[in-house]
């Protein structure tokens, strides 16, 4: 057996340990019931089951569509019958809070869960919010004590605000089971989903900010020319550093290249509702995520802002001194614009941004860059800022290099409210387990639904290929997902209550700043009050106690 | 006994008479309403303030109590008043809907700007004096949005003048008038939203707008519409006016329709050139209507929002910001809930003084162009 093949069918890291217990349970399965037989069967059903669930509609054919969610939650509720006998939850009403983002989301759970609610008796009743309406009704609901959803989808950084509070109803073990929950991606595993050592979510994707960049641009030999002829350092490629990228952006500025004007990296300057600041940690955080130290953001020991320190500063002087070789509209291009009015439509070559530009790219009719993309993760940085010290430090083992996880994906939660009532309880779970279930997972990732991968089963380049997809493509793309998931200097999301305010108000500074109204530190020196000032307000002391806790303290 | 004593027993302008007890259980009626309202809201607060335990579940109790309350009010008019009861109950229901969605929100906001709220903070809601106003007096970003704002209200000027030539040929006879005046109304009748993302968004778009490229055919290289301050504050009268103008267009319009022909033809015949009969007759006459217009168009144009929200988000570095889109960041971004609910209240007095100012130095204006 092939070490590959037998890490997907068992789903567990190659260890001497691990490999031994599964021996053992494999030849106490078999000595014990003569189950073996089957469960290879199974395993060749579960295999079969993929590949045919992948195959709705096919990969270059076309949107799904409703019908199609339906059939796919249809062939997915063998896991859910395990558990529940048909009617069980006759009688019993769940509301449902998610998003409606681009018809998708609570779109794709509506067909998804359709087949459930035939086969427990349960019925769905839904509440669609648009992204922007998410944090508000949310933070309105928990505040003023009316939570009036028994399910709800959401993003792991409102962890703090939900499971922090009591909010959420803890995960029984059978769901734990249902799901597989040993299969999700080591980043999205404990702390992550968890509150006080209590498993919440039902983790349905997986975030990342990756590096997008245009193959033809770093293979055209009139650039590498230039390159050589202006006597930059090195060959002309693909920049594996943050120095590097900004010096390609300004080498691009003025260059054309098949007749259009060369841009290099794409900055959103404009704010996004507070997830503009993702963007701006993209660059930050190979400067300021020393891998001797878990913080970045804020100072474990009093939740003092790090974010006027000097390799902050540094970030926010790279997007001041690139801006001008952007494209001129830039002080007013949010992330939407850079990722889909730019990016995509042949504007730039180099972008970082969450896992939805690469599987757009080759299947969106809105994109016309196709092949001529590939990925990685976010470039490095030569030296790194040490906060402990006080001093740049240059890490033996080359350039720092920090991936951005950057929101952490969404998860399913059951709301506490459920608990009083078991039947209800267990309805809600099964929902959850249902619309969270491993095989359902891989068809979400594979077509639009606004989720990407998370779990390590979604690593199987034959299964992409199998779907349709290009290998070279594919390959590339799950290599810059799992490669940022599982660096050991990744930069985790601290899931402390208000973390959106805090990013809000940066951009507020930051806007500012980009539009040459303050100096890179004197905006810093801003957001670093506006944070002080925002973490007394929330209470100083229970954040300084969950950003320990998130960053694994 | 007096004349007019005898006139009024003559002529009594009193209803009919209406039986005690009837009176009386009107009053009693509205007695116990009102104790039931009192006690549910009291009941609700004190839950709510955690002060005894009692589960009530939403505010949605005291609703009720106050939908009962009214409809016993309106039950004791007639039992108290008869047919002057009756009559009431023409007015109770706008007045109670008015007290319910309007008067008590701006006293309850209040209540809310006056304490330290962040939806996120631990400790909920708590009383904070003048701090939130103190906040307010050092924010730069509520000035700076506070100057844009006396730019945006200064060009309602130009729009006026603008709505003021297009509704002059609209009024006159030119081929394709009723057309016209449908096609000049569309834009009014679309949200401000879809406006800003089919102009702003698409047509401005740097990148394929054909306003944009047209820009380029004319000689701008870089025609972005929102990147520097001075042009994205006048790309954003530009699609503020795209939407509002026909408003405008509709006021004068109608002011226009309304002067009598006579005048006008009477200075014809004596010899009046077109620019006198305007500038001497039409404009005169329009007065009262182009004030009604510009007054109506300030107070809308004080509440703008949602274009710079959609295209700007108030950038580049506040050049565009509005005071209710600074709002929208501090509710909707940061759950600021004390902080935003202060600024609004403190522009909402800001904007009653200053119409209430401007409204009487139109007053003025207007008497002694009268008088003249």
């Amino acid at each position: 057996m092939k070490t590959e093949h037998y890490n997907h069918i068992f789903g567990i890291n190659t260890d001497r340990r691990n490999l031994l217990k599964g021996a053992a349970g494999v030849a106490a399965l078999s000595a014990t019931s003569g189950l073996g037989g089957f469960s290879g069967s199974a395993l060749a059903d579960s295999k079969s089951l993929r590949a045919d669930i992948l195959k709705i509609p096919g990969v270059g054919k076309g949107s799904p569509t409703d019908a199609d969610w339906q059939k796919v939650g249809e062939m997915c509720l063998e896991a859910t019958k395990a558990n529940v006998k048909p009617g069980e939850f006759k009688g019993v009403e769940l509301s449902f809070m998610g998003l409606n983002n681009q018809n998708l989301h609570n779109m794709l759970f509506r067909g998804f869960l359709k087949p459930w609610e035939a086969y427990t008796g349960a019925k769905i009743n839904w509440i669609d919010l648009a992204q922007a309406d998410y944090n508000a009704r949310l933070q309105q609901s928990i505040a003023t004590k009316t939570v009036d959803f028994d399910i709800l989808e959401m993003g792991a950084p409102f962890e703090g605000d939900v499971c922090g509070k009591g909010l959420a109803s803890v995960m029984p073990d059978w769901v734990k089971k249902q799901i597989d929950i040993d299969d999700y991606s080591d980043y999205l595993k404990p702390p992550v989903g968890t509150w006080d050592g209590k498993t919440y979510r039902v983790t349905i994707d997986g975030d990342c900010h990756n590096f997008n960049y245009r193959t033809d641009y770093f293979s055209d030999a009139d650039l590498a020319k230039a390159w050589k002829a202006e006597g930059h350092q090195g060959e002309w490629g693909v920049p594996k550093t943050w120095q590097k990228v900004n010096e390609v952006t300004k080498f691009l500025k003025g260059k054309k290249i098949k007749g259009q004007d060369a841009i290099g990296y794409l900055d959103p300057a404009k704010g996004w509702g507070g997830f503009g600041f993702y963007f701006l940690e993209d660059r930050a955080t190979a400067y300021v995520k020393h891998p001797d130290n878990k913080a970045w953001l804020f100072d474990p020991e009093n939740m003092k802002p790090l974010v006027n320190n000097p390799g902050w500063v540094r970030a926010i002087q790279d997007v001041i001194d690139c801006l001008p070789s952007e494209p001129a509209d830039q002080l007013n291009a949010d992330p939407g614009t850079t990722a889909f009015q730019q990016f995509l439509a042949g504007t730039g070559s180099m972008l970082s941004w969450w896992g939805d530009v690469g599987s757009m790219a080759n299947t969106s009719d809105t994109s016309v860059i196709g092949n001529d993309v590939a990925f990685d993760i976010l470039p490095g940085s030569d030296d790194v800022y040490n906060y402990k010290t006080n001093k740049w430090e240059k890490l033996a083992s080359g350039p720092n290099v920090s991936p951005n996880c950057a929101y952490l994906g969404w998860g399913v939660y059951v709301m506490a409210r459920v608990d009083a009532d078991p039947v209800k309880q267990k309805a809600a779970w099964s929902a959850a387990a249902h619309l969270g279930g491993k095989d359902l997972s891989l068809w979400m990732v594979m077509y639009p639904s606004g989720m990407q991968v998370h779990r390590n089963s979604h690593s199987d380049i034959a299964e992409w290929v199998g779907a349709g997809y290009q290998k070279d493509y594919i390959t590339s793309y799950l290599k810059s997902q799992f490669g940022s998931y599982n660096h050991p200097n990744r930069a985790i999301e601290p899931r402390i209550p208000g973390i959106f305010q805090y990013y809000s108000v940066a951009e507020d500074e930051l806007a500012k700043v980009y539009a040459g109204k303050m100096t890179a530190q004197q905006g810093a020196d801003s957001i670093a009050a506006a944070w002080e000032k925002l973490t007394d307000q929330i209470g100083r002391e229970g954040q300084l106690k969950l950003y320990r806790a998130s960053i694994g303290m | 006994m007096t004349q007019s004593a005898a006139t009024f027993q003559t002529f009594p302008s009193r209803p009919p008479m209406v039986p005690e007890s009837q009176r009386l259980a009107g009053r009693l009626l509205v007695l116990v309403a009102s104790i039931v309202l009192i006690g549910v809201f009291v009941a609700q607060a004190l839950a709510a303030a955690d002060i005894f335990a009692l589960d009530l579940g939403t505010w949605r109790l005291s609703l009720y109590a106050y939908l009962a309350w009214a409809v016993a009010l309106g039950v004791a008019q007639v039992l108290m008043r008869g047919e002057a009861g009756y009559k009431a109950l023409f007015l109770l229901p706008a007045l109670l809907f008015t007290i319910a969605l309007v008067i008590f929100p701006t006293i309850f906001g209040l209540y809310i700007a006056f304490s330290e709220w962040n939806l996120s903070s631990f400790e909920g809601q708590k009383f904070n004096g003048l701090d939130n106003l103190r906040t307010l007096i050092h924010d730069p970003y509520f000035w700076n949005a506070l100057l844009n704002m006396t730019f945006y209200v200064v060009s309602v000027f130009f729009q006026y003048a603008l709505a003021f030539g297009l509704a002059l040929l609209l009024n006159a006879d030119i081929r394709a008038r009723k057309f016209f005046r449908v096609a000049f109304l569309l834009p009014f009748m679309l949200s401000p939203v879809a406006v800003s993302w089919m102009i702003g968004k698409s047509l401005m778009e740097f990148r394929f707008g054909p306003l944009a490229a047209l820009m380029r055919h004319l000689g701008w290289d870089n025609p972005a519409f929102f990147a520097t301050p001075w042009i994205a504050r006048f790309s954003i009268i530009a699609l503020d006016a795209w939407v509002w103008i026909p408003f405008m267009i509709i006021m004068l319009l109608a002011g226009l329709q309304a002067i009598p022909k006579d005048i006008q033809e009477a200075a014809k015949v004596d010899g009046a050139s077109t620019w006198s009969t305007f500038w001497q007759i039409t404009f005169p006459l329009m007065l009262p209507v182009s004030v009604t217009t510009i007054i109506l168009r300030i107070i809308f144009q004080l509440k703008l929002a949602d274009i710079v929200i959609n295209t700007t988000s108030g950038g580049p570095g506040g050049a565009t910001d509005t005071i209710s889109s600074f709002i929208f960041r501090e509710y909707r971004d940061r759950s600021n809930v004390g902080y935003g609910t202060m600024v609004a209240e403190v522009y909402l007095v800001l904007i009653i003084v200053f119409m209430t100012v401007l409204l009487n130095a139109v007053g003025r204006f207007m008497r002694r162009e009268a008088a003249l």
